[in-house]
């Protein structure tokens, strides 16, 4: 090989211990020395990069939510009273009830729906690829333009009233109406997201035991049972995987509001990160800061909430 | 063809014709005159067919210098993860030194706090380099991409691939003579392809579609990117739909033929990089 040095080639060819043994009995100090060297500046890049845009901004917006800091003058320690501002601010709290209406929407229908297009697909088909991709194309697609897409479809003369109109249901200005704006954002998200959905589940239909499905349909077991009784339970991690990533995505939904109502009408479609943004360009970073170490806290018991719900069912 | 068979057929059939609808209307949207955008009887093809929307958007819009942001960025974003992935990947699979296991601990944290918080610092850091470094920090393309230059879960993903590689093949190749990077590349490497294909999929995706750290460190077109440029336009313009939507059109497009000519490949990519899909 034409980097090899000339020391290592005349280095004669020694037993040695495997390589996924601790010590490596025999090998020279010095090699051993060079493997670390090398192997150090390798991963040199990633610690450059994760203490300079990861664990430095951490520690930083962490301090920064217990001080007043603007961004312009030098930050002055507050104690907990950001936090205390923000449980008793109603817009933050607003924003909390619409993305924990926006997670329980999209995370009961989204799921449902790429299992279901799992089932539907999941048996030898003409045009299987075909039909996959046709839910996939939208996770492929920005988000802006999803939101892009839907803000022209609910537009008051949209397509999606054209269509109601056919059936004379009288059309709705759904984005301008406080009580539809989110669900029109749900709505959007979920024709979004779903079919990573389905491709997640139907490559865990693949592992649901074939043979335990043939024995209870010849013990005339009908297609929901079996459904209910031997695919449901093997697709548990999968169900609890999608949930926890999905609900962990969608206690950080913004760039649909951004585009489609702009947190409105009247607030009814601020998130939280919504808010949070919205604080951060008011130069209130110590409320905007304390606001991400919320959502950090909350997504974190979220998880470990779920994960147990997961786990300790039969 | 049984009855039960040709009720899946039509439902799949109407299912995906649904879920293409909206794409078939953006599109016929971006190519009819801004006045007949709602007119009644401009159902799929409209009549007469206009490409004032594209014209608008590439002349009058800086779509051009957006969709040129929106490449270097990708490319370079993609470039970056492919070399320092691997290279860190292979030293968490193969090498070994003090600390790894220390370090890999670290890294994993990342992949479970949300980018939210470190957004005010990044930008608050970025404006501070942007004060002795013209070309890096705020509204600069490299300060779009610094954050996402090596990414821990492509490290995840390709130390995976590195990871099945047997240690004899490596040995083997040592006890011939090759030094380290000589192996990752002319041994290891080519070994991971499909890995590679993954990782570019993943962060070429995740790079094109990224919208929240490029709106707020981006101020001016010079450093726009299609997906800010698009929400803006959005925002702003709700008179003349077809302008958005050939805007939109344009973003999009790029992702949708990649995704129809690597289909299988962009499934497993997404379902592989399902841990980071947040």
């Amino acid at each position: 090989m034409a980097d090899a040095t000339a020391s290592e080639v005349r280095l004669p060819p020694q037993p040695r211990a495997a390589r996924s043994g601790r010590l490596p009995r025999g090998r020279p100090d010095r090699l051993r020395r060079k493997e670390a060297a090398v192997g150090f500046l390798l991963v040199l890049p990633v610690l450059i990069t994760t203490t300079l845009f990861f664990f430095g901004p951490m520690v930083f917006s962490l301090y920064w939510s217990f001080t007043n800091y603007n961004g312009l003058t030098a930050p002055q320690w507050v104690g907990l009273q950001n936090y205390a501002d923000l449980l008793g601010d109603p817009l933050f709290l607003t924003a909390c009830r619409n993305t924990l209406v926006f997670a329980l929407v999209t995370m009961s229908i989204g799921p449902a729906l790429g299992l279901g297009s799992a089932l539907l697909l999941n048996r030898p088909l003409r045009g299987r690829a075909l039909f996959r991709g046709a839910y996939f194309v939208p996770v492929t697609t920005s988000l802006i333009v999803v939101a892009t897409i839907w803000k022209m479809l609910l537009n008051d003369q949209g397509l999606v009233n054209q269509i109601l109109s056919v059936f004379s249901i009288p059309g709705h200005d759904w984005l301008t109406d406080p009580s539809t704006a989110l669900f029109a954002v749900c709505a959007a998200s979920i024709w979004q997201g779903f079919g990573f959905e389905t491709v997640i589940f139907l490559a865990a239909l693949q592992t649901v035991p074939r043979d335990l499905l043939e024995a209870a349909e010849v013990d005339g077991a009908g297609v929901l049972r079996r459904f209910w009784h031997i695919s449901l339970p093997a697709l548990r991690p999968t169900i609890l995987f999608v949930s926890v990533v999905g609900v962990i995505g969608a206690f950080q939904v913004f760039d649909q509001v951004f585009v489609m109502t702009q947190g409105g009408p009247l607030e009814s479609t601020t998130t939280v990160v919504y808010y949070l943004v919205n604080r951060f360009r008011a130069l209130d970073l110590g409320h905007a800061s304390a606001t991400a170490y919320l959502l950090v806290v909350v997504l974190a018991v979220a998880s470990a909430a779920q994960m147990r719900l997961g786990r300790s069912k039969p | 063809m049984t009855w039960r068979r040709a009720g899946l057929y039509a439902a799949l059939v109407v299912t995906s014709v649904a879920m293409l609808v909206p794409f078939f209307w953006t599109l016929s949207t971006s190519l009819k005159r801004p006045e007949d955008v709602f007119a009644p009887g401009q159902w799929l093809i409209p009549k007469p067919l206009s490409l004032q929307g594209y014209r608008d958007v590439f002349t009058l819009l800086p779509f051009p210098r957006y969709f040129m942001n929106s490449v270097i960025v990708t490319v370079a974003i993609v470039a970056l993860n492919v070399v320092f992935d691997t290279a860190a990947a292979y030293a968490f699979a193969k090498l070994r030194f003090p600390g790894r296991s220390v370090i890999f601990g670290l890294l994993l944290l990342t992949l479970m706090i949300p980018m939210q918080v470190n957004l005010i610092p990044l930008y608050r850091l970025m404006v501070w380099f942007h004060g002795f470094l013209p070309w890096f920090g705020i509204d600069t393309l490299a300060g779009i991409v610094a954050p996402s230059a090596v990414q821990v879960f492509g490290i995840f993903l390709m130390r995976q691939y590195f990871a099945a590689i047997p240690d004899s093949i490596i040995e083997a190749a040592r006890l011939d003579g090759a030094g380290e990077l000589t192996l990752l590349r002319r041994v290891v490497l080519p070994i991971s392809l499909p890995g590679v294909a993954t990782l570019t999929i993943f962060t070429a995706l995740s790079a094109w579609n990224d919208f929240l750290w490029p709106l707020l460190v981006s101020s001016s077109d010079a450093s726009r990117t299609l997906p800010v440029g698009l929400a803006l336009l959005s925002r702003k313009n709700t008179v003349n739909w077809a302008d958005t939507m050939a805007g939109a059109v344009v973003t999009a497009i790029p992702m949708i033929l990649a995704f129809v000519l690597l289909q299988r490949r962009f499934i497993e990519g997404l379902a592989a990089g399902a841990v980071k899909d947040t």
